[in-house]
This record gives structure tokens, C-alpha cells and sequence, in this order.
């Protein structure tokens, strides 16, 4: 060991996540959740991932922060955007990527990038919680499952049950009077990603759609939403077998890495 | 850096509602208005004060707004009816007379509740939907005689010719010293910032007409003596702001820009140099003025009168090209809905230019503050890419 280490760190609104870079490989990398302290929640993040390492190093040559904490972030050198580091991680895990759709904690993007990596264009969703990991963080306690079988869950459905509301507080309301009528949990699941999947298609229009999609942030995880994704744009979403949750934090490194490198 | 005339416009502001009640109790009347074409050179020329009403950036005057308007208008309008309902403003307090236009229909309804909720007289100047023809001209020139009649009627003597011509030569010089002040900002390392030009412009919504005038005028003679400064303003994304109005009491943009960096060139906003912007008076009369006011290019959260004879883009693009900006961020308050509605096409025909645009949609609460900060941040990176990726290629 070794060359340069560069670390990137996304302090996201639920969980925290960092990636070590050297020579263009990951190293290690960790998540935890995001505290209330978000400063200390980066630096956590970024121990842990320098201690999977095993690098003689303390601490990186270059770190850069991202996601909502990082105003809060006095061991990274620099601070870049999610939107950026978004796109520089999908676009390093699969160069033939022009768009991101990126789902996280508090806010969903759809992000457009260029055959360089960077971004030409975006959209962010602004107050609505509809298409988030909040979201259905609700809907999953309606139904009292863990967050993690929603997905699965919803691939079970013999039909859709259409949900007319995306507000979250709304949404909550139309799932219950759906149980009390009767319908099957997995159908009105299967509803409900739909709807999120038919909000992300309009707001994708503002800024367009071109092939390959790549669908990043921890909602990617839910296998749910990559469908109800592809049935809504009838276009097939890669998912990364990177951890999807961790493309913003390796965005950030790959940029430390360049800027240092620079 | 602050300039010595910034500290005498601030005073004299301090000072300006006591000399309004000093002038009031001389006799003169104040009119206070809101729109895009209430003809303020008339009021002047008839001894009148005129007042332009307004208020942004306030949640608790959006709230209390709500509660005589529908939540469907937008925050500004919303805004505005709370600072009626409240009557705090000094200026408002000192109001006598109400004047509305109804180009912005929003604008309209504000008048009409406020007849109600603030007691006092309300006039209404009707605006054509089709501004360049020939019966929109005639029916302008009616409303513009009729509104003049209206306001002699409570002035108690007809408008006098010479003085009109005066007040038009007053108003013309305001505009031009407010366009030279914009101006300034083309020129990097200017020791003024568009915030700051921003507020002297809305501190000649209440001054006194000459004495703004002449602050105007030391104000571009202390700008012009200094020479470049030291700064690192180059490395700066220079912004267009567009949109939705920036009405006074509303920083929370301008600020998220300056603090991660940007620099603001210009505006075409209705609360900004949009007022100023290309008013040509052929004759010193009320039919020049009423021609003057149709001719220019409206600003961007009017609807679109005239699909064909829209001349806002092409405005747009060539403000970008004279003041060297990078980007335009288009800022629509929620249900400015003839803004907003116009962000897709106005981003494509932009795209068509290179020149890329960012679409902040607010409204007064603080809470979307980091959300703008990130879109914000996140478009100069954008811009600051592209342009290191031009450099290299």
C-alpha cells in the first residue's frame, strides 16, 4: 500500500455514508446513520471507512463532502453538491449513463449528465415529500413492515390499485380507507410505487430522459420501485450492483480524487 | 465596501415619512399603487405623491393575506393583502388613495379586497389583453383619460401641459440613471452589488421623485470615481435573475446566491430594472405616455398577451449577451402562475442559445432554504464545469 488516499462523504437526511478511494479502487466504505449532529455524523462515516482500509494513513489526502450536512463538514477539504457527486459516481460505475434518477431520504432528482460526466441539467422534487425515502418510510409504518419489504412486497400484486395522491400525509389517509375497504396490501404497494414512479415521470419531462438510466439513492434498493420505474418509462433502469445508497458518497471521493489529482 | 450616497439613500429614507406628513399636511395627496402601468408621471404632474406598494419575504403577511384571498394567489399578492390587512407599512399608513392596474389579475383582486379591507378610495386602470393593436391602443388611451379624470376629480384641478412635460423629463431621467446604475453592474470589480442596487431602486418606490433623482445621479458620479478594485469576484458565476418579482423585504435568493458566490448582472424583473427598461416617450402628453407604457417589454410573470409579438425571450437572450452572464435563474413565486408556466419553454429557447437556466419556484417560508441552496450551488457547478470543459476542448 499504497497511493493517495481521497475520501468522499454524503451526509444524507437519514443516513451518512462514506467511500476511500485509491488509484481509481474503492477501499472501503461505511454507512451509519445520520445523528443529529451531522458534523459528527460525516466524521463518524469517514472513520469507519478509513478504518475498513487498513491504511497506515490517518486521514485522506482529499476528502470531499456532500449531501444536506455538509455545510456542517470541517474535516473535508472541499463541499460539493449531491447533484454533482450523483452523477460522477453513477457515471464512474457505468460511463454509458446520461441519466440518474436519484431517490434518497428527503428529496428525489432526476439528473442529466454528459458523455464527460457532468451534469447538463436537473431537477430537483422542491417541498413534497412524494418519492421519497420519508415517504415511504409512512407508508411502510401503515402497514407496519420494515421499510426494507415494501418492494417485495409490491411485486407480489396480482393488480394495481390506483392511488390518486402522492402528498404523503394524503397518501397515508387513502392507504387506510384502502385497508378498511378490503384491497390487498400488495396490490395498494404496488399502487403506490406507481404513483411515485408516475411523479418522477412528469418531473422527468422538465429536463428529459435518455438512455442508459441509472437509479441511485437508498430507495434504489427497493426492487418495487426499479419496476414501477420501468413500466413507467418503459425503458429498462440500471441499478449498480455498488450499493446505490453509497454513489453519492463515491461521487464525492472521485471528485477529491480529481481535484487533487488537479 | 459601502458607499457614502448607499448611507445618505438610507437616511433619507428614514427621514421620508415624516416629510410625507409634512407634505400631506400642505395639502398634497398620496397615491399609493400597484402594477405595471400606472402612469406615475401623471399623478406627479398633477402635485400628487405617488407610492409604489409592496412587500415580500414576510410568511406572517402571506399568512394573514390568505385569510381575505384565496391561497391560490401568489405569495406576493398574498404578501401585499397582509401588509393591507396589518396597515403597519408607513407608507400604506399614509396612503390616501389606492391605484391598481389589471394587467396581472392577481394584481386586480388585491385591489378589489383591499376597497374593503383598507377603507380608502381604490382606482382601477383597465389594461388591453392585445397590446399592439390598434383598438388596444384606443381603448388604452380611454382608460388612461379616464384615470386622469378620476384623479383631477379628487386633486380638485385639471393636469396642467407644462407640467406634465416636466414630470415625463423627471421620470425619463429616473429611468435612465436607473438603467446607467444596472449598468454598472456589467463591469467586474464594481464597487456595488445588485442587492445593493436592488434596494436603491425600491428606496425610489418612496422617495421624493427630484431628490431620488439626484441621489441617483451622486450615486453613479461615486461609482464611476473609482477605479478597479482588488477582488476575487472574477472567479464568480455571473446571473441573470428572472421571474417572479423581488419585491422589497424579500432577500432569501439574492442572498443563497451571493453567499455560495454568484454574482448578479442585471434583471428584467417587474420589481427591477423591468420599470425602467426601454420606455420611449414620442410626445410629452397623456397619449405618449399611454403609447410609452404599451410599447415596452412587459416583464416576465405577465401572461403572454401576444404570443407573436412576445418579445421577452429575445430580451432575455440579449440581456445574457450584454452583461456577459453565464446563466439565468428564472425565480417563480408559487402561483405566479404566468411565470412559472412559461419555465419550459423559456429553458428550451435558452438551451437553444447555451445559455442554461435554473428554475428556483419559492415562496416566503424558510423552509426550502438549504433546498435552494443546494439547486443553487449545484447549477454554478454545473455552469463552472462546462466552462473548464470549453477551456480544455
Amino acid at each position: 500500500m499504497q497511493g493517495k488516499i481521497f475520501a468522499g462523504v454524503d451526509i444524507g437526511s437519514l443516513t451518512t455514508k462514506s467511500v476511500i478511494l485509491s488509484d481509481g479502487a474503492v477501499l472501503g466504505t461505511s454507512k451509519i446513520q445520520t445523528g443529529i449532529y451531522p458534523e459528527k455524523s460525516g466524521e463518524e462515516a469517514l472513520k469507519k471507512a478509513m478504518e475498513i482500509t487498513r491504511c497506515q494513513a490517518e486521514f485522506p489526502d482529499y476528502t470531499v463532502a456532500t449531501g444536506y450536512g455538509r455545510i456542517s463538514s470541517p474535516y473535508a477539504d472541499e463541499t460539493v453538491t449531491e447533484i454533482t457527486c450523483h452523477a460522477k459516481g453513477a457515471f464512474f460505475l457505468h460511463p454509458e449513463v446520461r441519466t440518474v434518477i436519484d431517490m434518497g431520504g428527503q428529496d428525489c432528482k432526476v439528473i442529466r449528465v454528459d458523455k464527460s460526466g457532468n451534469v447538463t441539467d436537473f431537477i430537483m422534487n422542491d417541498k413534497c415529500a412524494a418519492g421519497t425515502g420519508r415517504f415511504l418510510e409512512v407508508i411502510a409504518s401503515v402497514f407496519k413492515v420494515d421499510l426494507d419489504s415494501l418492494g417485495s412486497m409490491s411485486m407480489q400484486a396480482k393488480e394495481t390499485v390506483p392511488i390518486s395522491s402522492t402528498c404523503t400525509v394524503f397518501a397515508e389517509s387513502e392507504v387506510i380507507s384502502l385497508l378498511a375497504r378490503g384491497e390487498k396490501s400488495e396490490n395498494i404497494l404496488r399502487g403506490i410505487h406507481h404513483a411515485i414512479a408516475q411523479r418522477i415521470t412528469g418531473m422527468s419531462i422538465r429536463v428529459g430522459i435518455e438512455d442508459a438510466i441509472l437509479f441511485s439513492g437508498g430507495v434504489a434498493n427497493n426492487v418495487g420501485m426499479k419496476n414501477a420505474l420501468e413500466e413507467s418509462f418503459q425503458k429498462p433502469i440500471i441499478v449498480p450492483s455498488f450499493d446505490p445508497q453509497i454513489i453519492g458518497a463515491l461521487g464525492a471521493a472521485r471528485v477529491a480524487e480529481n481535484r487533487y489529482n488537479s | 465596501m459601502t458607499l457614502s450616497t448607499l448611507q445618505k439613500i438610507h437616511e433619507a429614507l428614514e427621514r421620508r415619512p415624516e416629510q410625507i406628513d409634512e407634505e400631506k399636511r400642505n395639502g398634497k395627496i398620496v397615491v399609493g399603487w400597484v402594477g405595471y402601468f400606472i402612469p406615475e408621471e401623471i399623478i406627479y404632474a398633477l402635485g400628487m405623491i405617488p407610492i409604489r406598494l409592496g412587500k415580500g419575504g414576510n410568511e406572517h403577511l402571506v399568512e394573514l393575506g390568505a385569510r381575505y384571498i384565496s391561497s391560490q394567489n401568489c405569495a406576493f399578492i398574498r404578501s401585499c393583502m397582509g401588509m393591507f390587512v396589518e396597515n403597519t407599512d408607513p407608507y400604506l399608513q399614509r396612503t390616501d388613495l389606492l391605484a391598481f392596474d389589471n394587467a396581472c389579475m392577481q394584481v386586480f383582486r388585491l385591489g378589489e379586497v383591499s376597497e374593503y379591507i383598507s377603507k380608502k378610495k381604490v382606482m382601477f386602470l383597465g389594461i388591453p389583453r392585445k397590446l399592439f393593436s390598434q383598438s388596444s391602443r384606443t381603448y388604452f388611451l380611454e382608460e388612461m383619460n379616464h384615470f386622469t379624470r378620476k384623479l383631477e376629480e379628487v386633486q380638485g384641478h385639471t393636469l396642467d401641459s407644462d407640467k406634465l412635460t416636466k414630470s415625463i423629463e423627471l421620470f425619463q431621467e429616473i429611468r435612465r440613471l436607473t438603467l446607467d446604475l444596472y449598468n454598472s453592474l456589467i463591469t467586474r470589480d464594481v464597487p456595488i452589488s445588485w442587492n445593493e442596487v436592488n434596494a436603491v431602486v425600491h428606496s425610489g418606490y418612496y422617495l421624493d421623485k427630484k431628490t431620488y433623482a439626484i441621489l441617483l445621479h451622486e450615486l453613479i458620479e461615486e461609482i464611476n470615481s473609482f477605479s478597479s478594485l482588488p477582488s476575487n469576484c472574477k472567479k464568480n458565476v455571473r446571473i441573470i435573475i428572472s421571474g417572479s418579482p423581488i419585491a422589497p423585504g424579500d432577500t432569501k435568493l439574492n442572498d443563497i446566491i451571493t453567499q455560495i458566490h454568484g454574482t448578479i448582472v442585471g434583471d428584467n424583473l417587474w420589481s427591477g430594472r423591468n420599470m425602467s427598461f426601454n420606455m420611449q416617450m414620442k410626445s410629452p402628453s397623456i397619449a405618449g405616455i399611454a403609447d410609452a407604457y404599451l410599447n415596452r417589454i412587459i416583464h416576465h410573470s405577465l401572461p403572454c398577451f401576444d404570443n407573436e409579438l412576445d418579445n421577452r425571450v429575445d430580451n432575455l437572450i440579449q440581456t445574457v449577451r450584454e452583461t456577459q452572464a453565464q446563466g439565468v435563474i428564472y425565480h417563480t413565486i408559487r402561483y405566479c402562475d404566468s411565470a412559472t408556466l412559461k419555465t419550459t419553454g423559456l429553458k428550451e429557447c435558452l438551451k437553444n442559445e447555451g445559455i442554461p437556466l435554473l428554475e428556483i419556484h419559492t415562496e416566503y417560508s424558510n423552509s426550502d432554504l438549504e433546498a435552494i441552496r443546494t439547486r443553487v450551488e449545484a447549477f454554478f457547478e454545473m455552469i463552472m464545469a462546462t466552462e473548464e470543459m470549453g477551456v480544455l476542448a
